[in-house]
């Protein structure tokens, strides 16, 4: 495989809150006929690249659109403009507990997570030591995933989707919940699989962690891309910039 | 390598390769359903025993309304047999569709975080179905032998089509509510009246004897309901009543059109749906 591990090129996405959000059926007739509703840009022409062993960070204001931005790298949502190139398999942690049934044992959901990521039954029980290893669960293993505290649940999830040896982890503020242990083991991890030429994209509020773990950021304000560079200096400048409105 | 450019469909990806993660994925079909089996068996006291006790309770309903009330038993004989195997048969439909409508949005976390092909999703809630129905055949047996001497005979090698027919015909049902509901959450208010409506136009808790004695267009019309051919295959399995053959190729059209309705409007969607969650 040649080229970068990620090319995001023009990417654009509109939400139309109205009849998209929830378009009751009452919605949706009342305004037929009627001027179109609002549209919101989450995303405006966002382009940039990801090099393989490369860390990139997405910082800004909360609905700036990094979630919206890493749901279009995990192309699990479909851009309304642009184009996403991913050159490897993704593993991503975007919204924590992913796809976690509560009712359901901790080993159940490993196996349900596993399958998720289209990985076979006989590959997930060869790695099933591994993520319990690592999550630092223990025999909690076996107890119902509602009895698991919020921690405890990241550390599972975390611990699966590094279990999966993606060429490509999608982070969004998912680091902040583990404790300093588990945190520092996880970096470990991330370290592991920039050194073996994998990609790691992470969004963030944490500034300081973001400009000491990441190569290059990108800076989003209301869906566009305000700046893009070097980790440090694009997050001084974002410092900066909260701190005149102040 | 892969991309995503925007565009007309919203498909996540081409139909060969649609298929292709489809079997990919086929394993996660059967574990999502026999996890949400074991789910719903531990959040519930009487757990998986309401699969049995809801259809039962339904038919029981019905045979006092309309066999006693309204001395239905007078029809073709068998009612007891016709009304339960009618009320279960048609439950896995009813079920499905509801259970279709629920899959994306039940499922939401992981739409969001992984990429995998979504018809997983109203597959295994129709998996998860089906293996109620299995059971509730079995209970039939318990209920229709007993009351109205009906027993399995050779003719039950016709319950094979009848499932198979079936399943597919649920599945696209399964895949279009699901499409509608992620726009349109009304769907779920409107289902239940769809389908009571639905039940009470098909030879459930009626005899065919009701039609030839009204006649005229009803007669003619009735054989078009998809659920009319599909009763009387089963009929034929668990109760050994003649093969109409017409009503059964058209029940199978029918089964054709909706599975690829369902699956195609389903698909296209794809892209879009994380947007609704």
């Amino acid at each position: 495989m040649s080229g970068p591990a990620v090319e995001v090129s023009g990417v654009g996405v509109r939400y139309r809150p109205f009849v998209e959000r929830a378009p009751t059926l009452r919605r949706v007739i009342a305004r037929r006929g009627l001027r179109r509703t609002e549209e919101v840009t989450a995303l405006r022409d966002v382009s940039f690249t990801v090099r393989r062993g490369e860390t990139m960070g997405l910082i800004g204001d909360n609905g700036a659109g990094k979630s919206t931005l890493l749901r279009v790298i995990a192309r699990t949502m479909r851009p309304d403009a642009g184009r996403v190139t991913v050159r490897g398999e993704t593993s991503t942690l975007l919204q924590l507990g992913a796809g976690f049934n509560l009712e359901l044992s901790g080993r159940r959901n490993v196996f349900l997570s596993g399958l998720a990521h289209g990985l076979r039954y006989v590959e997930i029980r060869e790695l099933f030591d591994e993520i319990v290893e690592f999550s630092g669960i223990g025999r909690a293993i076996d107890r119902p995933l509602k009895s698991y505290s919020s921690g405890m649940l990241s550390r599972l999830a975390f611990s699966i989707s590094r279990a999966l040896r993606p060429d490509i982890l999608l982070l969004d503020e998912v680091l902040a919940v583990g404790d300093a242990g588990f945190k520092e083991k996880s970096l470990g991890a991330m370290r592991e699989l920039l050194a073996r030429g994998g990609t790691v994209i992470v969004a963030s509020h944490s500034l300081a962690m973001m400009a000491d773990l990441c190569d290059r950021a990108v800076w989003l304000a209301g869906g566009e891309m305000r700046e893009r560079g070097e980790a440090a200096t694009v997050v001084e400048k974002y410092q900066a910039a909260v701190a005149a409105r102040r | 390598m892969s991309t995503v450019t925007a565009g007309e469909s919203a498909r996540l990806s081409g139909w060969r390769t649609y298929l292709r993660n489809l079997w990919r994925w086929r394993e996660f079909c059967w574990f999502l359903a026999l996890s949400n089996l074991k789910a719903r068996n531990a959040s519930a006291s009487l757990g998986l025993t309401w699969w049995v006790l809801n259809p039962l309770i339904m038919a029981a309903v019905y045979f006092l309304v309309f066999g006693l009330i309204f001395d239905g038993r007078r029809g073709d004989g068998d009612f007891i047999a016709w009304l339960v195997s009618g009320v279960f048969v048609f439950n896995y439909t009813a079920t499905a569709m509801t259970s279709g409508a629920n899959s994306i949005l039940a499922n939401g976390k992981l739409l969001v975080n992984i990429r995998f092909p979504r018809m997983v999703l109203p597959i295994s809630a129709v998996i998860e179905t089906g293996i109620g129905f299995l059971f509730s055949v079995a209970i039939y047996y318990f209920i229709a032998w007993p009351a109205d001497g009906v027993g399995p005979g050779w003719y039950l090698i016709w319950l094979v089509p009848a499932l198979a027919a079936h399943t597919v015909f649920n599945l696209g049902l399964a895949a279009l509510t699901a499409r509608l509901a992620i726009p349109f959450r009304d769907i779920n208010n409107l289902l239940p009246h769809i389908t009571r409506l639905w039940l009470y136009l098909s030879p459930i808790i009626w005899p065919l004897s009701l039609l030839a004695d009204r006649g005229g267009w009803l007669e003619e019309a009735a054989v078009y309901n998809p659920m009319f051919g599909l009763l009387t295959l089963y009929r034929t399995a668990l109760m050994g009543r003649p093969l109409d053959g017409e009503a059964a190729l058209i029940a199978l059209a029918w089964t054709v059109l909706l599975a690829a309705w369902g699956i195609i409007s389903f698909v296209r969607q794809e892209g879009n749906m994380v947007r609704f969650l």
